[in-house]
């Protein structure tokens, strides 16, 4: 019998061949199986198994009770938690620092004061200009005309 | 290839992230990739291993399916590759991949002795016990073709090799195969246990 004809015959479709095979193999996927593949799809994507559902249950009621002990006891550690005086006016300190403006900025500002007429304001701006910045040259030609030389 | 199937549809929505898609597509090729898994390594625990690792590597790669071609022929591309692997790791096996087509049936590897089938339970007709000892590349060709429709091309694409050699393949293993079809002797008659009271 020539090979050829019964590789023709065969790729037709419907041999004896094929009808014999699709009788004998009938194996199906075990459903454990799909459990794991689907699962395995679901996390990959994601989503969440169902067998970890019990398990968000707990951590939900465990966080539930967490957050009760914090109500009842949490003032307590919170008093024992605050920080030092000294601290807090160091850090004061350095919060007011970064509020400071710069001199050249500080000096305009002055100078525009002093061009809207609000003298005594201007006047106490400038005793904390020089009082924050004792040795910055500064004249009063400049505060007075409003023209600052940043000498920064 | 001009539009995509229902399956590459299907891929197509999973890609997008809608995943009754991937279910529905699972739904499809279950079997046909289990009967091929199973029918090539011959050991249902090996082939389990086999059949979730086809699909965890489909899953991986998902962001970069394009529809370049049938989707069996992606998924079974897939599957082709594992059981390659899966014959590596087995030097036993990978002497009889290696082997060709026209050499002599090869030894049967190690986890195919019956210690190894110990869970490959389901009952051997005369033909898939033939099936069985094809070369395992003639087994491939035939598999593919039965399980999943794949004409000559397309096996040829997955098993990674040039059209006339799946021809010459499939062609070999559908001449073996032939043979386990004829009537089988029938089976010495068994004289009757008679009993006397």
């Amino acid at each position: 019998m020539d090979p050829h004809d019964d590789l023709e015959e065969y790729l037709r479709g419907d041999s004896a061949l094929s009808r014999q095979y699709r009788r004998d193999a009938a194996a199906a996927t075990p459903h454990a199986l799909d459990r794991r593949v689907l699962g395995a799809a679901r996390v990959a994507q994601g989503g969440r198994p169902a067998y970890l559902a019990p398990l968000a249950f707990a951590a939900s009621v465990l966080l539930s009770v967490a957050l009760v002990l914090a109500i009842v006891f949490g003032p307590q550690r919170t008093k024992r938690a605050e920080p030092a005086p000294h601290v807090v006016h160091a850090a004061a300190r350095v919060m007011d620092a970064a509020r400071v403006r710069a001199p050249s900025v500080w000096l305009a500002d002055i100078a525009s004061l002093r061009r809207a007429g609000r003298t005594q304001e201007a006047d106490t701006e400038l005793l904390r200009f020089r009082s924050t910045y004792p040795n910055y040259p500064i004249t009063e030609n400049a505060l007075a005309t409003g023209v600052i030389v940043d000498n920064e | 290839m001009d539009a995509p199937d229902e399956d590459a549809r299907l891929m197509l929505r999973y890609r997008e992230g809608d995943g009754h898609a991937f279910a529905a597509l699972y739904a499809r090729h279950k079997d046909p990739l289990y009967r091929y898994l199973l029918r090539q390594v011959r050991n249902a625990g090996a082939a389990a291993d086999l059949f979730q690792e086809v699909w965890s590597r489909l899953v991986a790669t998902r962001a970069r399916y394009e529809p370049r071609a049938k989707f069996a022929t992606y998924l079974f591309h897939i599957a082709h590759n594992c059981s390659i692997d899966f014959f590596r790791r087995n030097r036993h096996a990978a002497r009889s991949h290696h082997a060709d087509v026209h050499s002599p049936e090869p030894e049967v590897p190690e986890y195919q002795r019956p210690d190894g089938m110990a869970e490959f339970v389901e009952q051997q007709s005369a033909l898939l016990a033939a099936l069985g000892d094809l070369p395992h590349e003639q087994r491939e060709a035939f598999l593919l073709h039965e399980e999943t429709g794949l004409t000559i091309d397309e096996i040829a694409r997955v098993m990674d090799v040039p059209v006339e050699t799946a021809k010459s393949r499939l062609r070999y293993a559908i001449r073996k195969l032939k043979k386990s079809l004829l009537p089988a002797p029938l089976p010495d008659a068994r004289p009757l246990r008679t009993r006397t009271i």
